[in-house]
C-alpha cells in the first residue's frame, strides 16, 4: 500500500469536519450558550484592555492603537490551536482511562486522526473579533495595505499559530509521561495571554524567557512586528516563521513519541 | 506451512517503579530507580491459520490484552518474531492496520455523536473501501442483522448491545483478514450475546476472516470456538482443539442430587464420606465432582442412597468453564 497523499488527508479532515459540525449543531443548547461565553470572554478581554489604555496612553513607547493590532494579532493566531486542536484538552483523560488506545487501530496518521475528532466551532467567533480588531488599528495606524503587506500578514500569522499549537502539543502529551499534567496545559494556557505585549515592556530576564524558553513572544510580538514597525523588526521577527515550523515539528515528534510509548492501562 | 498470524518465542517487559507505602514512601518513590522488570507475555509461541476462530483465553492480568497489543502494532515486544500477514506490526502500524480489524468491548471506536451510516461512510473513506465493496458488505449485513434500525441512529444513542453491534459491523467493513474482539459480549443480555456470536460466525464463514476472540465467557468459547489457546501470568499453558481439552477431563463428571432434610447438613456428611471427590452445595442441588477412574457415578450414587433419601438427581458432563477452571488452578498436567 502507497503512501497516503496530502490530498487524501485534507479530503478526509474536511469529511470529518462536515459531520463534526452537524452533529455541534444537533446540541443545539449546549451550541447557543458556549457561543455567548465566547463572546463574552471576548468583550471582557477588549474592556479590561481599554480601562487599562484609559489610564495610559501609552506603555513604554506603544501607542494605544499599536497594543490593540498586538491584541488582535495574537486572537488571531491562537484561533488554530482552538478550533483544530482543542482534542489535546481531552487527552489526558483518554491516556488515563485507557480509551486513547482506540485511536491507534486506524490506517491513518495517528496525531491526525486524533486532532480530527474535534473542531471547535467557537473560536470562529474569536478570530473574526481578532480580524476586526487588527483591521480597524490597521486602518488607524495608516499602515501601508498592498497584496504584499497582507500576504507577509497571512504568513507571520500562520507561523505565529505554529508557535502556540506547538507549545500546546508539548503540554498535552506531557500526559503520556506525567500522571497529573492537567497544571501544565493550563499553565501554558495562561502563558498566551502575555502573548498580546510587547515583550519590551518586561524585564530582560522575562524578556529572555519568553523569546528563548518559552517563546511566546513568537506569538505575536515578534511576527506582528513585520507589519507594524516594518523599518525596525530583528532578525528574529524574520526567523519566525523558521521558529514556528521548527518548533511545531519537534512538538509533533514529541507527541508521537508520547503515543507511541504509551501502553494503556491494562483491559 | 505459516500463517497469517506467527509468534515466535513473544516475549514482552514492563518496567515498573516499586512503590514503597506511605507518604514517606511515595516522596521516595519521586526520586527512585528502583524498577522491577514484570513479564506480562513470556515466550509464547503460536501460529493461526487465515480463517480460523482462536479462542485467547486466561485470567484476568494474565497478558492476553498484552498480546493482542502487539498484533495490532501498538505495543512492540521485548523479544520474539511477531509477523501478522507477513508484516511486523510495531514497525508497519498504519499498513497492518489496514488488514486488521479491532474491537475493544466497551470501547466504541465509532464517532460518538454521528449515527452508524456518518460514521461508516467516514470509515470507507479512511481504509479506501471501493463502492462495489461497501454495497456488498452492506447487503450483507442487511441479511445478517437488522441494520436499517442502527444505521441511522446516533451512536450515544445506543444500547450497550446495539453498540457492540455496531462495532463489530465496522471492524468488519474493510474486509480485513483478522478481527480482534476482545471481550465483545462482556456486560450483554443473553439474547444479544446469542445474537452477536450468530454474526461473528456468519462472518467469519462468508469471509473467511481469522477471528482472534478473547473472552471469559465459555458461552462465546462453545458456540465460536474450535481452537483455544490459554495463557496465565504470560505464559501459554494450553493451544489445541476444544474437544482434545475436554479429553483430559473427559473422566470428570458431576453428580447433582436432591436428598429430604436439611441440605447442608447432608452435604457436609457427604463429603466427609467421599474424601476424595469435590462435594457442594446450593439451595436446590447438592453436587459430586466424580473422577470416574477412580470410581464409577453409579457405585457412588448407590452408595450414596443407602445412606441418604434421595429423591432426585441429574448427571452433568463437565462444562468448559470449569475445564478452563481446572487449568487455571493447577494447569494440564
Amino acid at each position: 500500500m502507497k503512501r497516503k497523499s496530502l490530498g487524501f488527508y485534507i479530503r478526509i479532515y474536511f469529511k470529518i469536519l462536515a459531520q463534526n459540525l452537524k452533529s455541534q449543531m444537533s446540541y443545539r443548547a449546549d451550541f447557543i450558550i458556549s457561543t455567548i461565553g465566547m463572546i463574552f470572554t471576548n468583550i471582557a478581554g477588549f474592556v479590561s484592555f481599554w480601562i487599562l489604555f484609559t489610564n495610559f496612553s501609552e506603555i513604554n513607547g506603544w501607542g494605544y492603537y499599536e497594543m490593540l493590532f498586538l491584541y488582535g494579532f495574537s486572537l488571531v493566531a491562537v484561533t488554530p490551536v482552538q478550533c483544530l486542536f482543542d482534542n489535546n484538552w481531552n487527552l489526558r483523560r483518554y491516556a488515563f482511562s485507557g480509551d486513547f488506545i482506540k485511536y491507534c487501530f486506524r490506517p491513518i496518521n495517528l496525531f491526525f486522526y486524533y486532532q480530527s475528532e474535534i473542531f471547535d466551532i467557537k473560536g470562529l467567533g474569536q478570530l473574526a473579533f481578532g480580524i476586526g480588531t487588527i483591521a480597524y488599528s490597521w486602518a488607524k495606524l495608516g499602515l501601508e495595505c498592498s497584496i504584499l503587506s497582507i500576504l507577509k500578514m497571512v504568513v507571520f500569522l500562520i507561523s505565529a499559530s505554529l508557535v502556540m499549537i506547538a507549545l500546546q502539543n508539548a503540554a498535552a502529551a506531557s500526559c503520556f509521561w506525567i500522571e497529573n499534567s492537567f497544571y501544565i496545559l493550563d499553565f501554558v494556557t495562561k502563558l498566551k495571554d502575555y502573548a498580546k505585549y510587547p515583550v519590551t515592556i518586561f524585564s530582560q530576564v522575562f524578556r529572555f524567557i519568553f523569546t528563548f524558553l518559552m517563546p511566546i513572544a513568537f506569538i505575536a510580538y515578534y511576527p506582528a512586528l513585520v507589519i507594524l514597525r516594518p523599518e525596525e523588526p530583528s532578525v528574529l521577527s524574520w526567523l519566525s516563521p523558521v521558529v514556528g515550523i521548527v518548533m511545531f515539528f519537534i512538538s509533533y515528534k514529541i507527541w508521537m513519541r508520547g503515543a507511541t510509548r504509551y501502553n494503556g492501562t491494562g483491559s | 506451512m505459516s500463517g497469517i498470524i506467527s509468534l515466535n518465542n513473544i516475549t514482552k517487559e514492563f518496567k515498573v517503579l516499586n512503590r514503597r507505602e506511605g507518604l514517606k514512601g511515595s516522596l521516595r518513590d519521586l526520586f527512585s530507580r528502583d524498577y522491577k522488570i514484570v513479564k506480562a507475555v513470556d515466550g509464547i509461541t503460536m501460529e493461526v491459520q487465515q480463517g480460523e476462530i482462536v479462542g485467547y483465553l486466561g485470567p484476568n492480568g494474565a497478558g492476553k490484552s498484552t498480546t493482542i497489543k502487539m498484533m495490532t502494532g501498538v505495543l512492540e515486544p521485548t523479544s520474539g518474531e511477531l509477523l501478522v500477514g507477513g508484516r511486523v506490526p510495531y514497525k508497519n502500524r498504519s499498513q497492518n492496520a489496514q488488514e486488521i480489524g479491532v474491537v475493544f468491548g466497551q470501547r466504541s471506536q465509532l464517532w460518538w455523536a454521528l449515527p452508524l451510516v456518518e460514521s461508516f461512510k467516514l470509515l470507507k473513506d479512511i481504509y479506501q473501501i471501493s463502492d462495489e465493496q461497501y454495497d456488498s458488505m452492506m447487503k450483507l449485513y442487511g441479511s445478517l442483522v437488522n441494520i436499517e434500525e442502527l444505521l441511522h441512529k446516533p451512536v450515544r444513542q445506543m444500547s450497550l448491545g446495539q453498540r457492540t453491534l455496531s462495532d463489530i459491523l465496522a471492524a468488519f467493513l474493510h474486509d480485513p483478514k483478522i478481527v480482534f474482539l476482545d471481550e465483545p459480549t462482556i456486560g450483554l443480555d443473553v439474547s444479544m450475546k446469542a445474537k452477536i456470536r450468530t454474526l461473528i460466525q456468519a462472518l467469519n464463514r462468508e469471509k473467511n476472516t481469522t477471528v482472534i476472540l478473547t473472552t471469559h465467557d465459555m458461552g462465546d468459547v462453545d458456540a465460536l470456538c474450535r481452537r483455544i489457546v490459554i495463557i496465565d501470568k504470560g505464559k501459554m499453558l494450553y493451544d489445541n482443539d476444544i474437544e482434545h481439552l475436554k479429553g483430559f477431563f473427559g473422566s470428570y463428571r458431576t453428580l447433582k442430587i436432591r436428598v429430604s432434610g436439611d441440605m447442608g447438613k447432608v452435604a457436609s456428611e457427604i463429603e466427609k464420606e467421599l474424601p476424595e471427590f469435590k462435594v457442594s452445595s446450593d439451595e436446590e442441588w447438592i453436587s459430586v465432582l466424580v473422577d470416574e477412574d477412580k470410581s464409577k457415578v453409579l457405585d457412588v450414587l448407590s452408595l450414596l442412597r443407602h445412606k441418604h433419601d434421595i429423591r432426585d438427581m441429574q448427571l452433568e458432563e463437565i462444562s468448559t468453564e470449569e475445564v478452563i477452571k481446572k487449568i487455571y488452578e493447577g494447569g494440564v498436567e
